[in-house]
């Protein structure tokens, strides 16, 4: 692009600039769009802008502190839930424990009684045992006591050849076995 | 309309003599800065292209604010977050820690204050501007202007006449040297403040305006003779490449002087308050 097309773009009229002295001092037209501009920039942030940055700073604050309350009771909630189920699963445990002491006491006692009663039984059929075979050995005793004196009775008739006294003879005989075990 | 850009004052006027300059440099650095033509007047008040700059500037810091602040979001977009972020720290930053709790009701003061000149001065960097509305005096001046008003009154309002007496009459001070101290007090608190805080804010801007401007302006002047000048039009790559340089380092500079303006209005309200500080 040619510096002559610039020209023809931009050529205005130009006003004589003024002496080095002018630019330090504020010109008057520029003063008063100054003033106006500041004046309503800072009745904007006066009116506007200040309450509208305290509102969304509260609010933000405020949420978060509400947040944070949020998470700390939570926290607690939960804390307080782990301590309720910690307390349980003790309970729990120690009637977990308390179960099995009372079943495994249950059981010893029930053992002590089955083996009580078991000897309780043997004792019974042992004695029971020995009492019948007392009575066998007595009973057989009996018998072959009798027998025995028959015996010796006949024996004694044939020896004799006579018909003894049945009865005193058996008298005589028991009298003789009983001296026999006595002595 | 006036001139587009004063970046292009070489280029239009075509009044850079490319042959014989090796930069180009109008006789008078006012032309850089004056835009007297009126746009329409009102009365015996005309209208000119920097009436409109500075209407612009105090249109987009309301236009920021308003699309940074409407919507009370809790989770805000990353445009909010910027803006909520910069009033922040206005009023944390700069409000509170410097003047202390009671400074927090300076803060519409002093966010429109450091917006109006961060907005003020990166117009020097905005395509088609290209000019920071604070190169002119009218705004410093009548900024520090209301400065110099608020921290006079903050401490007579604060501390009655022993805020006159206090800087006059510095106690913390040997009393051998106290009138010397008192005096320097004096004269740097209500004569030298107002006028060190507009220059040290329109100077920094004049500078930076002259310095883009010349290079820049000189780089595409230079450039666009090559047909006339030949291998000479290499200078004009080079002025553009400090230009270019130059252009960051005035973006450093624009946000900055906001900042120090606005940082200094707070460091005299604070020293208002308590003067024997």
């Amino acid at each position: 692009m040619s510096t002559r097309l610039w020209m023809a773009i931009l050529a205005q009229e130009e006003a004589e600039p003024s002496s080095n002295v002018s630019l330090v001092l504020p010109e008057t037209n520029e003063l008063i769009a100054g003033i106006v501009a500041f004046l309503i920039v800072f009745f904007f942030v006066w009116k506007w802008a200040m309450p509208a940055i305290n509102r969304t700073l509260e609010a933000r604050q405020k949420a978060i502190t509400g947040k944070l309350e949020d998470a700390e009771r939570a926290k607690n909630e939960a804390e307080n839930l782990r301590k309720d189920y910690e307390q349980q699963i003790a309970d729990a445990r120690s009637k977990g424990n308390d179960l099995i002491e009372e079943a495994r006491k249950a059981a010893e006692a029930m053992k002590a009684d089955m083996i009580a009663r078991a000897q309780a039984e043997a004792e019974g059929i042992v004695s029971k045992a020995r009492e019948e075979a007392a009575q066998e050995k007595s009973r057989a005793m009996g018998e072959a006591r009798r027998e025995v004196a028959n015996l010796s009775i006949d024996l004694a008739e044939r020896v004799v050849g006579k018909n003894l006294d049945r009865e005193a003879q058996l008298g005589l005989v028991d009298q003789y076995i009983a001296e026999l075990e006595r002595g | 309309m006036g001139r587009l850009t004063t970046l292009l004052w070489a280029v239009e006027h075509h009044e850079c003599d490319v042959e014989n300059e090796v930069i180009c440099a109008p006789e008078n650095v006012n032309i850089l800065f004056e835009y007297k033509e009126p746009w329409f007047s009102v009365g015996p008040v005309n209208f000119t292209r920097t009436s409109f700059l500075i209407f612009l500037a105090a249109a987009v810091v309301i236009g920021l604010l308003y699309f940074g602040l409407r919507r009370n979001r809790l989770v805000p977009t990353k445009f909010e977050a910027a803006i909520q972020s910069l009033v922040e720290f206005v009023r944390d930053g700069i409000a509170r820690d410097i003047i202390g709790p009671e400074g927090v009701r300076y803060t519409p003061y002093l966010l429109s204050i450091f917006m109006l000149i961060l907005v003020g001065n990166l117009f020097e960097l905005a395509p088609l501007i290209n000019f920071p509305i604070t190169s002119r005096m009218a705004l410093p001046a009548f900024l520090s202007l209301i400065t110099y008003v608020i921290f006079v009154f903050v401490g007579f309002k604060k501390n009655g006449i022993r805020y006159l007496t206090d800087t006059a009459w510095p106690k913390a001070v040997p009393i051998g040297l106290r009138w010397l101290v008192g005096l320097i007090e004096i004269v740097s608190t209500f004569i030298l403040r107002p006028i060190t805080l507009a220059v040290r804010l329109f100077a920094n801007l004049v500078a930076g305006h002259l310095m883009l401007s010349l290079l820049l302006g000189s780089g595409i002047a230079f450039v666009l003779a090559v047909g006339e000048i030949g291998p000479k039009a290499g200078i004009g790559v080079v002025w553009f490449a400090f230009g270019l340089l130059m252009f960051v380092f005035e973006l450093l500079v624009g946000v900055l002087q906001a900042y120090i303006f606005t940082l200094l209005t707070a460091v005299y309200i604070q020293t208002s308050i308590h003067p024997a500080h």
